[in-house]
């Protein structure tokens, strides 16, 4: 472990990545002209890790002093998450002219690549086309930028204490640290581009991140597997993604977002059937990238990855990326601004899509017992939550309905970030308790490892108790869980009160249809409840299961920090940025500030608070209320009458975290083993079966084509390029005679290359 | 000639003067010593300083390469400033110009030069404290240490040789005038050949300069003869001149015409198009690394603003296409094919590179042949021009590059074989992962700067050309297209042949074991620059960097055609 304020000496290479963010602020640098910092740094900083690990692994400076590239790293994601927020700032300040026709964007620099004429089908050249990067910055940009660096860098930073301590990461970790920055540039550079095809290409960057760094442990099959099982799965998505790119090139002739969303009506001649499956094909591939129904079997299985990747993927960049891409089409469908009419179904299938998984994900989790994998199932629902407030959203603006289109937007955007918060919080706190398990387990087993495999330090039914043990810990978990579950005041309460509220909305005055959302939304709000209590109280309450837990320390260094930092904004940044009107900031950043919008800070609070609880619309106020009745109450005294209890005597935690572990032993306990053994549950143990079907389903399909499609490559295309190539060799043999090495030849070839110069001008001039 | 040098010429002429100041001081000093004269019949002793026994200053071997490096960055510096701040009118006397074409092209062959100079300090190492071979030696010990105070000793040869190539390429880029230019050629292509012969007590050494000397030999008689056909044509050698009376020409005069060809000759030798390249692969294997890495840039390069000098200002006709168009065309065809055929059973990595290089110049022979075909408008013209010179300069970065890695591996004795580079990725990562982008970029992949200056290019020759076509169907719109476009065909096909050989340089590299363990003493100061060179082979393919450039070219490429 070390003398941890000698560990935090290696802190010093942070400060001059620190100070350019200043010195090109004093040099005169316009913010959003060094958004390209944002992407460079960590691509800069991939291929100096992993060279560098390949160079000098195994040296003392290298282990200890860089932490194999993990200093290196959180350097470059420092630039990039001083950059990003160096540019929030400034667009906040309103340094640069925010335009409603420009929909909230700044403009951007261009760095021009290639520019050449085009070719077209009827062999005619036309105008000069040109390839090059620009960034497209607006309030949605903003948000996911600061969300993925600023969680990067603190994933990062965790990950110094996690992957460093572990002996089975020695000499490997430059990789890991390789990879990371890589994904993280892949996200940062997807929500910078300000066009369709870089967009793809970052997605695809993420995506090939994502199959190296699940598969990090590659030498352990299930590892090896899921990491395939994500890259397959994304892929189908990647395809849609491609043919809806290809389709909308197609209609504007063009991927640049400016070139798009300035008239994605093209003055109302745009065939709306067209444009809605080119959406729908985006749709599938964000379904893919974000883990929905009926793509969503790689999230669980992503797991065995190490923790920091489930939290990067979980929070900080993959899972967001088909989120950020199904906001993006919000210009296409807002009739208000030149959108297509017509386009209402999407907005019904991207929510129904939405409520499914919410629903599912949320059974599954009901008896799931590795930690990680409720988290999991949980981040599944929870997305699913922000898809379904997107589709709701896209329908409001499809239909003209403005305003509540707006607010439903902005709180699903507010639901990425609150979400995005305290799952990265949860990811690295469940880490903190794996690892600390891990080790506990070690060290009890020092030598002789007979019953070493046989320990599963992520399985909860192995805990219990542990909220004595790890203070902080169990702490910043409970915040995290409440933030997730929505109680009132906390997190993601208010960002799930709207998604919730309007989809209600949507179903009672305007759409019959959005029925089945709206209830599925609801009851999973119980649900959630339910099985994110489930896991606390299984981890952190009752007494210990496992003599493990006796010896579970929190002492690792690097790990406590990013606890502390994210538990604060999960519990009051989402009631802070509410108050301060995110959520309409989010929609239309040109017409509100991210501020004090009210006369005064006391107004503006009870503005809030008035309508999150007491809203004028009846019905909203009855949803309201059920809601928060069956998140805060039903949800969790059922987890708690199953596995709460009190720690063991003497034993105490922190102030609140005492008085819930006290609580959660007062309901009683059930029996529920006989429900645990019921078809249900079975069912959801195995994942509802969607993992064994499509097994089956593709060694009945694919395979087999599979297997002919390999055949066609070896034989035919593999055959074809050899015979090219042996026949190439042959004729190289050849004409290598020709040079004979004696100097006469080379005078007569001069001679003939002279004469036939000759011959050959006769032929034209004559 | 009868203008006189005054201030504002010599100035102009600032890195050429440089250059030969650096050449004499290069001769004298390292003469230095404490001779002394006595005055006959008196006992007065006066120092004549050359000669006797040499200061200690004077005698350090390491003293010709650092003079050499010094003169060349201070030429380098001079005629940077030249091209940042190009002068109002370059003229100097009738015979040299100095513009943005001729700054760039200086520039470009002084940097080859530097790079050759750090290069040769691996390569030709010099050892103050070389040890005499003793009595007590073996066999090898003393064949080692007669070697080392060898090369102490032609320290100072191959510096004033590479200053002579300098100061003649960097003369025939500025040259606006026919003799003036091959007189400069000539400097510059004597040097070389020496140059190429330098390791004469190797076989191989000495043969590949005779024969190298004698083809090129060949070629500039018949470039001469060609010369003085065209100053019987026209009376006038002058660049301006002749270009007046090549347009005012009502047909073509078979005289003028004949000239021309037989000068396509001399400066096809010199680029190394088919037929006249068999002597190179010889060349290039035959001298030491950094030395053939100049002849396939700086010599190449050189080789190219000759012909830019005859085909594009002389011999262009005011309208229509120039007669030697089609025969260029398919020399350039032949060239490319012939170099990417032979290039793919070599088993020496400097003669892949030598035909590598032949292929290269046949892709530039085809651009410049769609300059002529008559149907390029000027800014088309200027467009392809650019490519070329733009390819000329990132060719620096990409083909020196695997030169000096070469070089590096030379001094281990196997760079004669491909089988030499094996394991280099386990041996020296860096270098290795540089070589392999060199190789990328020579094989015109993304985003390299080979990608962008092919790209460019093939760009040219299709805006030229593919307009031309018309019809409804591939097949009539194939036959009716201008010929000029298969020649971009050609130019795709024989970078997909080519990729057979660049990435069987990297599979070697990453995949083959190491075949003789030991790790490769590579100077640090040649890796950085082999590093920096991949580097910036990427720099040059993105961004602000290659923008920066393409701005050079493109002055350049007016500046050449105005």
């Amino acid at each position: 472990m070390g003398d941890s304020g000698n560990e935090y000496r290696l802190l010093m290479p942070l400060i001059p990545a620190l100070l350019i963010v200043p010195v090109l602020a004093i040099a005169g640098v316009e913010s959003v002209d060094a958004a390209f910092l944002i992407v460079l740094a960590p691509f800069i900083a991939f291929p100096v890790i992993l060279i560098s690990g390949q160079l000098y692994n195994g040296k003392p400076t290298w282990k200890e002093t860089l932490k194999e590239g993990g200093v290196i790293g959180l350097s470059s994601l420092l630039v990039s998450l001083s950059t990003a927020v160096w540019i929030l700032v400034d667009y906040l300040r309103g340094a640069r002219e925010i335009s409603e026709d420009a929909g909230g964007r700044v403009a951007a620099s261009w760095i021009d690549w290639i520019s050449f004429d085009v070719l077209h089908s009827d062999y005619t050249m036309s105008s000069e086309r040109i390839i090059g990067v620009g960034v497209w910055v607006d309030s949605v940009t903003l948000m996911l930028l600061f969300v993925a660096t600023f969680l990067c860098f603190l994933i990062c930073w965790f990950s110094l204490g996690y992957m460093n301590t572990d002996p089975i990461n020695e000499d490997r970790n430059h990789r890991f640290y390789a990879e990371f920055v890589l994904f993280a540039m892949g996200m940062f550079g997807m929500v910078l581009a300000d066009n369709f095809l870089w967009l793809f290409i970052f997605w695809e960057i993420m995506g090939l991140c994502s199959y190296l760094l699940i598969g990090f442990y590659f030498w352990k099959e299930s590892a090896a597997y899921a990491a395939k099982k994500a890259f397959l799965t994304t892929r189908v998505g990647d395809v849609f993604l491609m043919v809806g790119l290809l389709i909308l090139y197609d209609i504007y002739g063009s991927l640049e977002f400016s070139v798009i969303f300035a008239d994605p009506s093209i003055n109302g001649t745009v065939d709306s059937d067209k444009l809605f499956w080119a959406l729908l094909m985006l749709f599938i591939g964000a379904v893919g990238k974000s883990a929905q129904f009926p793509l969503h079997v790689w999230l669980p299985d992503a797991m065995e990855g190490p923790t920091p990747v489930s939290a990067l993927i979980h929070a900080a960049t993959m899972v967001n990326a088909g989120l950020y891409l199904v906001a993006r089409m919000v210009p296409f469908v807002d009739v208000g601004h030149h959108g297509v009419p017509g386009l209402d179904e999407l907005g019904l299938i991207v929510a129904y899509i939405g409520g499914i998984t919410a629903f599912m994900a949320a059974s599954i989790a009901f008896v799931q017992n590795d930690i990680k994998k409720v988290l999991a199932y949980s981040t599944m629902s929870q997305l699913a939550y922000i898809f379904t407030g997107l589709g709701v959203s896209l329908w409001f603006y499809n239909n003209g309905k403005t305003d509540a289109a707006t607010l439903v937007f902005g709180g699903s955007m507010f639901h990425l970030f609150n979400h995005a918060m305290a799952k990265g919080m949860l990811f690295m706190a469940s880490g903190s308790v794996i690892h600390e398990v891990h080790h506990a387990h070690d060290h009890l087993h020092e030598g002789g490892d007979h019953d070493h495999h046989d320990f599963d330090p992520q399985d909860m039914r192995n805990m219990g108790g542990l909220a004595s043990k790890m203070p902080i810990t169990s702490a910043a978990m409970m915040i995290g869980s409440m933030s997730i579950i929505g109680i009132p005041l906390i997190g993601g309460f208010w960002s799930k009160e709207a998604i919730v509220a309007k989809t209600w909305k949507a179903s009672l005055d305007y759409e019959p249809l959005m029925f089945g959302p709206a209830i599925l939304v609801l009851l999973t709000a119980g649900m959630t409840g339910f099985y994110m209590s489930r896991m606390w109280f299984m981890t952190f309450a009752g007494e210990p299961k496992h003599e493990v837990v006796e010896h579970v320390h929190e002492s690792t260094p690097w790990i406590k920090e990013p606890l502390v930092i994210l538990s604060i904004i999960s519990a009051l940044g989402g009631f802070g940025l509410s108050v301060f009107g995110i959520v309409k900031w989010l929609a239309k950043p040109y017409s509100y500030d991210l501020g004090i919008n009210k006369d005064s800070f006391l107004d503006q609070v009870v503005y809030e608070l008035e309508h999150a609880f007491l809203p004028d619309d009846p019905n909203l106020r009855i949803v309201g209320w059920t809601t928060i009745f069956l998140s805060l109450v039903i949800g969790p005294i059922f987890a708690a009458r199953v596995h709460g209890g009190s720690l063991r005597e003497g034993q105490t935690s922190g102030p609140l975290v005492s008085w819930l572990v006290w609580l959660s032993g007062k309901f009683g306990s059930q029996d529920v083993t006989e429900m645990s053994q019921s078809s249900l549950s079975e069912a959801l143990q195995n994942r509802l079966y969607f993992d064994h079907y499509y097994e089956l389903a593709l060694s009945k399909t694919v395979l087999p084509f599979a297997t002919l499609a390999a055949w066609f490559d070896r034989t035919v295309i593999d055959g074809i390029i050899k015979k090219v190539e042996s026949n190439s060799v042959l004729g190289s043999v050849q004409i290598r005679r020709v040079t004979t090495g004696r100097a006469s030849d080379y005078i007569l070839m001069v001679a003939v290359g002279a004469l036939s110069i000759f011959a050959l001008a006769w032929g034209v001039s004559g | 000639m009868t203008s006189e040098l005054d201030g504002i010429d010599l100035q102009l002429l600032l890195p050429e003067l440089v250059m030969t100041l650096g050449l004499a001081a290069i001769i004298i000093i390292p003469n230095l010593g404490d001779a002394k004269f006595r005055i006959p019949l008196t006992s007065l002793r006066v120092p004549v300083l050359i000669g006797g026994t040499r200061f200690p200053a004077t005698r350090d071997p390491r003293l010709p390469n650092w003079m050499t490096l010094a003169t060349l960055s201070a030429a380098l510096a001079a005629s940077t400033m030249a091209l940042l701040d190009p002068p109002s009118s370059g003229q100097v006397g009738n015979a040299l110009e100095v513009d943005q074409f001729s700054s760039l092209l200086t520039n470009l062959f002084i940097c080859v030069l530097i790079l050759c100079t750090v290069s040769a300090t691996q390569r030709l190492p010099s050892d103050p404290d070389a040890p005499a071979p003793s009595e007590g030696d073996d066999e090898e010990s003393e064949s080692s240490k007669t070697a080392a105070l060898y090369d102490n000793r032609r320290q100072a040869d191959f510096h004033i040789l590479l200053l002579t190539l300098g100061l003649g390429m960097s003369l025939m880029a500025k040259s606006t005038h026919l003799f003036m230019l091959f007189v400069c050629l000539e400097l510059a292509s004597l040097s070389s050949y020496v140059l190429v012969g330098f390791h004469k007590e190797s076989k191989e050494g000495g043969e590949a300069g005779t024969k190298y000397f004698i083809v090129g030999s060949v070629a500039s008689a018949i470039g001469i003869y060609g010369m003085s056909l065209l100053y019987l044509w026209s009376g006038d050698l002058s660049v301006s001149g002749l270009s007046q009376s090549w347009q005012s020409m009502e047909s073509l005069d078979p005289i003028a015409a004949a000239g021309v060809g037989m000068m396509l000759v001399a400066f096809g030798f010199k680029v190394g198009a088919a037929p006249f390249h068999l002597a190179i692969p010889d060349a290039y294997s035959g001298t030491s690394s950094m030395v053939a890495g100049v002849l396939a840039t700086a010599s190449k390069a050189m080789g190219f603003v000759a012909l830019f000098r005859l085909l594009l200002t002389i011999a262009m006709p005011a309208s229509g296409p120039a007669f030697w168009y089609g025969t260029l065309a398919v020399i350039s065809v032949i060239t490319m094919t012939w170099g990417n055929l032979a290039a793919l059973s070599s088993d020496n990595p400097k003669r892949v590179f030598a035909y590598s290089s032949v292929a290269h110049a046949g892709y530039m022979l085809a651009a410049v042949s769609a300059i002529g075909s008559g149907i390029a408008e000027p800014a088309a013209q200027e467009l392809i021009v650019m490519a070329v010179i733009f390819h000329l300069c990132v060719l620096v970065l990409f083909k020196m590059g695997p030169f000096m890695v070469l070089s590096s591996i030379e001094r281990e004795g196997s760079s004669h074989r491909v089988s030499g580079l094996n394991g280099l990725a386990s041996r020296d990562p860096l270098v290795a992962a540089s070589m392999f982008v060199f190789m990328l970029s020579l094989a015109g992949v993304p985003p390299f700067s080979g990608f962008l200056s092919k790209l460019l290019m093939i760009n040219g020759i299709v805006t030229v050309s593919a307009g031309t076509g018309g019809a409804s169907t591939i097949l009539s719109w194939a036959t009716s297209v201008n010929p000029v476009f298969w020649l971009a065909v050609a130019v795709v096909l024989n970078s997909a042949l080519s990729m057979f050989y660049y990435l069987r340089m990297g599979m070697v590299m990453f995949f083959e074991p190491n075949e003789d363990g030991e790790s490769s003493p590579c100077n640090p100061v040649v890796r950085a620059l082999i590093v920096s060179m991949a580097i910036l082979s990427l720099a040059f393919g993105i961004g602000p960097p290659s923008e920066w450039l393409l701005g050079l070219a493109e002055d350049a490429a007016a500046a050449l055609l105005s």
